[in-house]
């Protein structure tokens, strides 16, 4: 096991994987931009080295700085958190190279999972259901009413070039099919100067589902169970739970199988989560996969027991998973709400400030994920979630209940918060009956 | 600010038993990091490396080991290096050199501070050499000259072109008198490879100073030098503290001997393989001639109907006066915009090799379909901002050097020379007095009359005076339809005959200024014409009918011996 890590990242996630390894008797290494010289996880870290100026392309976007952090604190692994270079596979590539241990999986995975015809190819090659579409490209209205005919409808056009909903229709059937092609592709041409259309199922109203899962390095792959984070503005996810209640036992099995055999397809490595869209029928297809850990991971962790950054940490190390898929069981029901330091009422602004007065609510079943301390100078460089608020409960109706209770008793006095927003989504009766779909913010609240 | 820091208690802290040692700390590979010479930083190296040595971050240049540089520019696994076995004489018996000598070959797994051979650049055969700045910089001992002369003279024996990466401390100290003589010892042999007809191509690199660059490195065809490096006799140290001033920024860089006139040009390591195998081409083959002319009628510009609807007069209106006022707008494309419609891939050579570069003069070589030429074009600014780095078309006394230096170069290669003249005449100045702007021009008039090559000159513009004149020794002098070709300036001549610069109008009609005029005098020998006064809109079709023109004028006279070459030359400005 390692004895020191540095956690290449700032804000609570820093401070999450700082307090895993506290409980894991390692010793933690924090990097921090001049801007984070107070910020919560420079402070509670055992060392704290300063690499850059406050922009993140200068400190903790810089591979070159962060590894002379590493080596110079002799920190045998580098834990990405989410974000900044999580993702990013020449970083990967160079801790191999300086023999530092990456908690994550391999550059070639993060590669080939980044690419989204890559990523979709090896999918269909793994029998992992993807939107079907067109192959390739089409250019008349006969050929691709065919293609569309075997696509079945409704019928997403889109156009190659495309981009901010220009060339793009949704054709709902076969009779109104020929003029949708034409119009987006007039719109293409007039636009783009391009005429390469391509087709694809259009999923109508889904929900966006995801997957955790862990693999470690013998080849063990275990899911640990679903996420809802259809509440989305702007894909900027607000609201995740878990379990998703629009699916029953026997469809929970079937995406989680899914998942792990994709996970295994291409020998992944460490925590992933690979995001499906689910249609009203139960039908549901690959989005994407993404190769680190996650925001909304806590919802996970509560319903299923399992510290996914501890996990993470020993997979990295070398050790077998702690866990086996048959002793995961999925209990009760956690949601969590994201702060964030924005206004709602002037289209999200983001507001930084100073916390003059903090309160964080506790009891039972309550998790509050937090960089934030009072007095602490929100910098405004960098994301605005200030903080995550997690409840657990035996069903979603007492978690619900419980997050009520919780959020109205969260204090961040000085800074502009979403918590009223919050509020709004909680109380909706289509929220608060389970109904809801990525579309259920712009259907149901009219502010931009 | 609160002070957590002090109050959080630390993971050791917090634990019932010491922590172990650590069972490995990260221990970088040497070789994954380098600094970059400009910025400091540290860099990944495979990112140096993909990026052809040059920092990702800043654009800084590393030096480069002399077979990495080899491997940039030769053609993959021609490269075979000669003379590796050559042993100083240790000619001083200067203390522990020759151990220094063989620590140095352990370390740099070099035979000495130069790598020198046979390869292909681009498929063609060619002597290439790279100095090493790891061993003792480069300095240049009994070896380093033995080996590049022997590599020059094997050059000159197999007929094949030389390109030298230059970069140096110096002569090396170690070898004294014996250091020193190697700079006339390659000197020499560059000597009879340059009588022989041969190609020699320098390539400065950081840094080249000393004895190597009072020596081979300054002695090619063409020179060129990478982004800043350092290029020098004297180092910059020991002019500071000999002359106790500090040196202003930029001084003795690339940059610098460019706008000094000493080097052709500065060329990112980049794109450096493709304009070395682009000079090799042009200096390398054999000479193309130009196929013999078809039969086709070469059309006339089209009358431009928009610009006459706009009510531009027609050209037959137009008087003496009109036209010299044509010749000078600033509308008129110059030799620049003429040059790259007309040419393919030209590439500009700097510099009179000895003062400044002058921006009123440009000069490169380039491709008439397909056959290498040397042009030389007197240029004209659009802006003011252009008009004064262009000195208004007024060349210099290095201005002239500079076009007579590419005429030589031409000459050497057997390349056809183009010059367009556009100017009111050479730079009227103290300065230009000063560096001898009489003899400047007087000797482009001797020299040009014996140039063994084709030499056509168009006048596109104003024509004025000695300045014109100084390009226009050529077998056939072309003048465009509204351009003018005088003695002076009308105004001038108005002053001098009359003493009254406003009678400049009336002295136009009389001084017999227009291509008309003087093709009657037969002191031209044909008029390109302009249905419009030439402008950008009708810049592609004049472009494409004298392009086409000129190539019947290659077709006529390349073909031609030299020496006749040389006498219809002689025997034009002889009836005159």
């Amino acid at each position: 096991m390692f004895q020191k890590i540095l956690i290449a990242n700032r804000g609570e996630i820093a401070v999450r994987i700082i307090r895993a390894c506290r409980e894991m008797g390692i010793k933690t290494v924090a990097v921090y931009s001049e801007a984070d010289a107070d910020a919560l996880h420079t402070q509670l870290a055992d060392e704290a080295v300063c690499i850059g100026p406050a922009a993140s392309s200068e400190s903790y976007l810089n591979p070159e700085r962060i590894l002379s952090a590493t080596i110079a604190s002799k920190a045998e692994a580098i834990h990405p958190g989410f974000g900044f270079l999580s993702e990013n596979p020449k970083f990967v590539e160079m801790c191999e190279k300086c023999h530092v241990a990456f908690i994550g999986p391999s550059a070639e995975i993060i590669q080939k999972m980044g690419n989204k015809s890559e990523a979709r190819a090896t999918m269909i090659k793994a029998g992992v259901p993807v939107v079907p579409g067109t192959k390739k490209p089409v250019y008349d209205v006969d050929t691709a009413l065919k293609e569309a005919k075997k696509i079945g409808f409704p019928v997403m056009i889109k156009a190659s070039s495309g981009g901010g909903g220009k060339g793009m229709r949704v054709a709902e059937n076969a009779e109104t099919f020929g003029e949708m092609f034409r119009l987006a592709q007039r719109e293409s041409v007039n636009a783009f100067g391009d005429d390469t259309m391509y087709l694809e199922k259009y999923v109508g109203r889904p929900r966006h589902v995801e997957v955790q899962i862990l693999a470690d390095k013998f080849g063990n792959v275990v899911q640990l169970g679903e996420r809802d984070c259809s509440i989305q503005r702007r894909h900027q996810k607000m609201i995740e739970e878990s379990p998703c209640i629009a699916i029953d036992a026997k469809l929970r099995k079937k995406m989680g199988d899914t998942a792990v055999r994709a996970a295994k397809a291409v020998g992944y490595e460490n925590a992933g989560t690979i995001e499906f869209l689910l249609d009203h029928t139960g039908d549901f297809y690959f989005m994407e996969m993404n190769t680190r850990i996650q925001v909304e991971h806590p919802v996970t962790e509560f319903v299923s027991g399992v510290d996914l950054i501890k996990e993470q940490i020993r997979i990295a190390a070398g050790e077998p998973l702690s866990v086996k898929q048959k002793d995961i069981v999925i209990r009760g029901h956690a949601i969590e709400c994201r702060i964030n330091a924005e206004d709602p009422e002037h289209n999200f602004r983001p507001c930084p400030g100073t916390v003059k007065e903090l309160h964080i609510p506790g009891g039972n079943g309550v998790r509050i994920d937090t960089a934030l301390y009072s007095g602490y100078k929100i910098p405004p460089q960098y994301d605005s979630m200030l903080m995550k608020v997690i409840v657990y409960d035996k069903d979603r109706e007492s978690a619900l209940a419980k997050m009520r209770s919780v959020l109205g008793e969260v204090i961040i006095d000085g800074v502009q918060t979403n918590i009223d927003f919050q509020f709004k989504i909680l109380n909706h009766p289509e929220f608060r009956a389970g109904n809801v779909t990525t579309h259920f913010i712009p259907e149901h609240f009219d502010m931009e | 600010m609160a002070n957590l820091k002090n109050l959080f208690r630390k993971t050791e802290d917090i634990l019932p038993e010491e922590l172990p040692a650590a069972e490995h700390t990260p221990d970088v590979p040497a070789g994954v990091w380098i600094k970059c010479p400009k910025c400091q930083e540290a860099v990944y190296k495979d990112d140096v490396v993909k990026n052809s040595y040059v920092c990702p971050k800043c654009g800084g240049y590393f030096r480069m080991k002399a077979k990495t540089r080899i491997k940039l520019v030769a053609d993959a696994g021609t490269f075979v290096p000669w003379f590796e076995d050559l042993q100083t004489k240790d000619p001083l018996k200067f203390p522990d050199y020759l151990e220094k000598l063989e620590a140095l070959k352990e370390k740099t797994h070099l035979d000495e501070a130069v790598r020198i051979g046979i390869g292909k650049i681009g498929g063609i055969d060619a002597v290439i050499g790279a100095c090493d700045t790891r061993f003792l910089m480069a300095s240049m001992g009994w070896v380093v000259g033995e080996k590049i002369t022997r590599a020059v003279e094997e050059a000159t024996r197999l007929r094949l072109p030389v390109v030298m990466f230059c970069c140096s401390g110096g002569a090396r100290m170690q070898e004294g008198i014996t250091s020193l003589m190697q700079m006339a010892k390659t000197s020499a042999a560059l000597k009879r490879h340059s009588e022989a007809g041969l190609f020699y191509l320098s390539v400065l690199t950081d840094p080249t100073t000393g004895g190597v660059t009072a020596s081979f490195a300054m002695l090619g065809d063409v020179i060129l030098a990478e982004p800043g490096a350092l290029i020098g006799f004297a180092g910059p140290r020991v002019i500071a503290q000999t002359i106790g001033q500090k040196l202003p920024e930029g001084f003795q860089r690339a940059e610098f001997l460019q706008e000094h006139g000493i080097i052709d040009g500065v060329v990112e390591r980049g794109q450096l393989k493709e304009r070395i195998v682009r000079l090799l081409t042009w200096h390398c083959r054999e000479v193309k001639l130009f196929a013999p002319e078809t039969e086709e009628k070469i059309p006339e510009p089209a009358a431009n109907t928009k610009a006459r609807r706009r009510g531009l007069h027609k050209n037959e209106e137009l008087t003496a006066w009109d036209r010299v006022q044509i010749a000078r707008s600033s509308e008129r494309p110059t030799s620049l915009d003429y040059m790259n419609r007309i040419f393919d891939d030209f590439i500009e050579l700097h510099g009179d090799r000895a003062f400044r570069d002058d921006g009123a003069i440009v000069g490169g070589i380039a491709e008439l379909n397909g056959v290498p030429v040397t042009v030389i074009g007197v240029q004209k600014g659009k802006t003011t901002k252009e008009n004064i780095f262009r000195n208004f078309g007024m060349p210099s006394p290095e201005g002239y050097r500079k076009a007579l230096r590419l005429m030589k170069q031409a000459e050497k290669f057997r390349r056809p020379i183009i010059t367009f003249i556009d100017t009111p005449g050479a730079f009227c100045g103290m300065e230009a007095e000063e560096r001898g702007q009489g003899e400047a021009i007087a000797r482009n008039l001797m020299e040009m009359s014996d140039l063994k090559v084709p030499v056509l000159a168009i006048v596109i513009g104003e024509g004025g005076s000695g300045g014109a004149l100084a390009l226009g020794v050529a077998n056939e002098v072309w003048m465009m339809e509204n351009a003018t070709y005088s003695i002076l300036s009308p105004e001038g001549f108005a002053s001098i005959l009359w003493k009254d610069s406003k009678r400049a109008k009336e002295a136009a009609e009389v001084m017999k200024v227009t291509a008309a005029d003087l093709l009657k005098l037969q002191v031209i020998e044909g008029i390109i014409p302009e249905n419009h006064p030439a402008d950008k809109e009708n810049l592609a079709e004049i472009s494409e009918y004298m392009k086409q023109k000129m190539c019947g004028f290659l077709t006529k006279y390349q073909s031609l011996d030299p020496q006749k070459l040389a006498q219809q030359r002689y025997d034009r400005f002889r009836r005159m």
